[in-house]
């Protein structure tokens, strides 16, 4: 006959082992000081300097100056839609403040941010920036606009659209500006502007999962021009990158937003003071600190103040001009779209 | 006597519970998960699988990693046999501490592994302007891939022959050279093929581990569609762009052909194991 045998105790002991670690960090969350408030910020990737330096510091003085508490911040930095993802996923950030508005839009469609985030003076948004074309010292392939960029021997870097927010403002600007008749396509030729996309996208050589690693690859020697944010060559400049940037004469305004997510601000009870922080980025202190690293005010006494740092463009379009996000996704983004197009015929020029 | 064996055996870590637990443990870590890809993967039916991996830009990545994990395997296996050949034939001072070395591309970040590539053969590097004025680019291009998935899988092959090599008498190769056999014949009829089997798994490993490798591959292709995108770093960006179905879809793909590979290699196995008997 078998003995019998104590199976509950093995497997329990295993169990346990598997199990425990998953358990432990539940009984530290929550402790927390009554002084001290806790923000966790979900933000995308090219904005750092401005919140690590300027924003978060100012905030914390700000709240102790109001309430007498300190806040401590938590913040995560990843590509836009990646991010917006993730807090999707769980990552419970009491803010998101993302590079384009679909992302939020992502959050709110999964009912994560209750209230009209729009409904704010700037529209929800909260710092601004254009595209521009990034060039080595000196701009020694002499590159002025966007059809510069299909010149032969001319190598051209700019994320993959479907990682990168920053990418689609990109692909957006080329493909407004042809429309616009800015370029060498003829105005309001949609298929000439795919010609020219597919041109450009002939010549790119790296396509980065985000606008901040394919600046890496530009500073590592890559690449003989960069489409990017002008906040992004400015950041890199004031880190002591060598660049020089060009203002293609027509390109698109970059409009970038934060919300609360009331979902988890409630659930970590810090909805008052994540909605002071959203409201506290676009005072003048804050606005300030986005221009010191490039980033063109939506506030407009800043914007007079600091004008004399950002040339003017001579042929600025917005989003409104193309219609507006879920309609340019559509027609740009989506399967088949004008991207899908370009990028097939570009695999027959090169 | 015999009741008192089985007494120990039940009561010990060998017991049922235990094996219970283990096979909870691979169920939770490695069947619950691949089922919810599959599940995902097949939401638009066998049809949208086909769907998914016939578009250009997907066929066009699958391809890439086919030949590059293919031709890597290749290299891999002549270069690997090699390799554990002279670790263990001919001994050189030196050889311990290179056969530590070839362990270490498992050690090392494969993201790290791609930036090293970078680093070295980039085309603002003197190597990589030395290759260029050559009309080679190694990286951000298909030669990098090729470079890269070496590296992250080198040990393979060594580790998987070694073994093999050490347990063959060295006497049968002398007997060979004795009857007059030149040492390309001797290797030929008499090292090959015992070890072929090992090879052949190493082999199959190399390239299963090569078909889905991402970390090093995405800093060292360049990631162009068509041109430079592999399947996995495809799978990623339709992750982020909101087609998690394609993105299963060709993950099933790529799943089949490592599971297709990895029951190969058990069979190798098990050959190599009669074979030695």
């Amino acid at each position: 006959m078998r003995r019998n045998v104590p199976v509950p105790a093995t497997l329990g002991a295993w169990l346990a082992l598997i199990l425990l670690p998953a358990l432990l960090p539940v009984g530290v969350a929550h402790a927390q000081g009554a002084t001290e408030r806790t923000l966790t910020l979900g933000v995308y990737t090219t904005p750092r300097e401005a919140y690590a330096n300027g924003i978060i510091p100012a905030f914390q003085e700000f709240w102790k100056a109001q309430r007498g508490q300190d806040v401590r911040f938590e913040t995560s930095y990843m590509g836009s839609g990646a991010q917006s993802r993730a807090i999707v996923g769980g990552f419970e950030a009491d803010i998101a403040a993302l590079s384009l508005e679909p992302d939020v839009t992502r959050i709110q469609e999964a009912g994560l941010i209750k209230h009209d985030w729009k409904a704010t003076p700037h529209g929800g948004m909260i710092s601004q920036s254009i595209v521009v074309i990034g060039v080595r010292p000196g701009n020694p392939k002499g590159i002025r606009d966007w059809d510069d960029l299909c010149r032969p021997g001319v190598q051209v870097l700019t994320p993959n659209v479907r990682t990168s927010g920053g990418a689609m403002w990109n692909i957006a600007a080329i493909f407004g500006a042809a429309l616009r008749g800015q370029t060498s396509a003829a105005p309001g030729d949609t298929a000439a502007a795919v010609t020219l996309l597919s041109k450009i996208l002939a010549h790119v050589t790296v396509m980065d999962k985000g606008a901040r690693e394919s600046m890496l690859t530009f500073e590592r020697g890559i690449g003989d021009a960069i489409i990017t944010y002008e906040n992004e060559i400015m950041t890199a400049k004031l880190a002591g990158q060598p660049y020089d940037y060009v203002i293609p004469k027509s390109t698109l305004l970059i409009v970038n937003p934060a919300a609360v997510v009331d979902t988890y601000a409630e659930k970590h009870g810090s909805a008052d003071v994540a909605k002071a922080f959203v409201e506290f980025l676009v005072t003048p202190e804050a606005q300030r600190a986005f221009a010191t690293q490039g980033y063109r005010p939506v506030e407009k006494t800043v914007g007079a103040e600091v004008a004399a740092q950002f040339p003017p463009v001579p042929d600025l379009f917005t989003l409104a001009d193309l219609g507006d996000w879920p309609k340019i996704i559509k027609k740009v983004f989506d399967e088949g779209g004008v991207y899908d197009r370009a990028l097939n015929a570009a695999q027959g020029t090169k | 006597m015999k009741k008192r064996f089985r007494a120990v055996i039940a009561a010990g870590p060998m017991g049922p519970g235990t094996r219970l637990a283990v096979i909870l443990y691979i169920v939770v870590l490695v069947l619950i998960p691949l089922a919810a890809i599959v599940e995902k993967g097949l939401t638009g039916g066998v049809d949208g699988i086909w769907r998914a991996i016939s578009t250009p830009m997907a066929s066009k990545a699958l391809f890439l990693t086919l030949w590059t994990a293919a031709l890597m395997a290749v290299i891999n296996a002549v270069m690997g046999t090699a390799t554990a050949w002279v670790l263990v034939r001919h001994p050189f001072p030196g050889s311990r501490f290179l056969a530590t070395i070839v362990d270490l591309p498992f050690a090392i970040p494969t993201l790290v592994a791609g930036i090293m590539l970078v680093t070295l053969f980039g085309p603002q590097t003197a190597l990589g302007a030395w290759f260029g004025r050559h009309g080679l680019q190694i990286v951000f291009a298909n030669p990098g891939i090729v470079l890269a998935l070496l590296f992250i899988t080198m040990p393979l092959v060594v580790r998987a022959v070694e073994p093999v090599l050490m347990e063959l008498d060295p006497a049968e190769e002398e007997a060979s050279f004795t009857l007059g056999a030149g040492s390309w014949t001797t290797f030929f009829r008499v090292v090959l093929p015992p070890i072929l089997p090992a090879i052949a798994s190493g082999t199959i490993q190399c390239f299963a581990r090569a078909v889905a490798e991402f970390g090093s591959v995405v800093v060292v292709s360049g990631n162009i569609p068509f041109r430079t995108l592999t399947a996995p770093v495809y799978i990623f960006s339709e992750v982020e762009g909101d087609r998690p179905a394609v993105a299963a879809a060709v993950s099933i793909v790529l799943l089949l052909i490592a599971i297709g590979l990895l029951f190969s290699t058990r069979w190798l196995q098990g050959f190599v194991r009669r074979e030695r008997v």
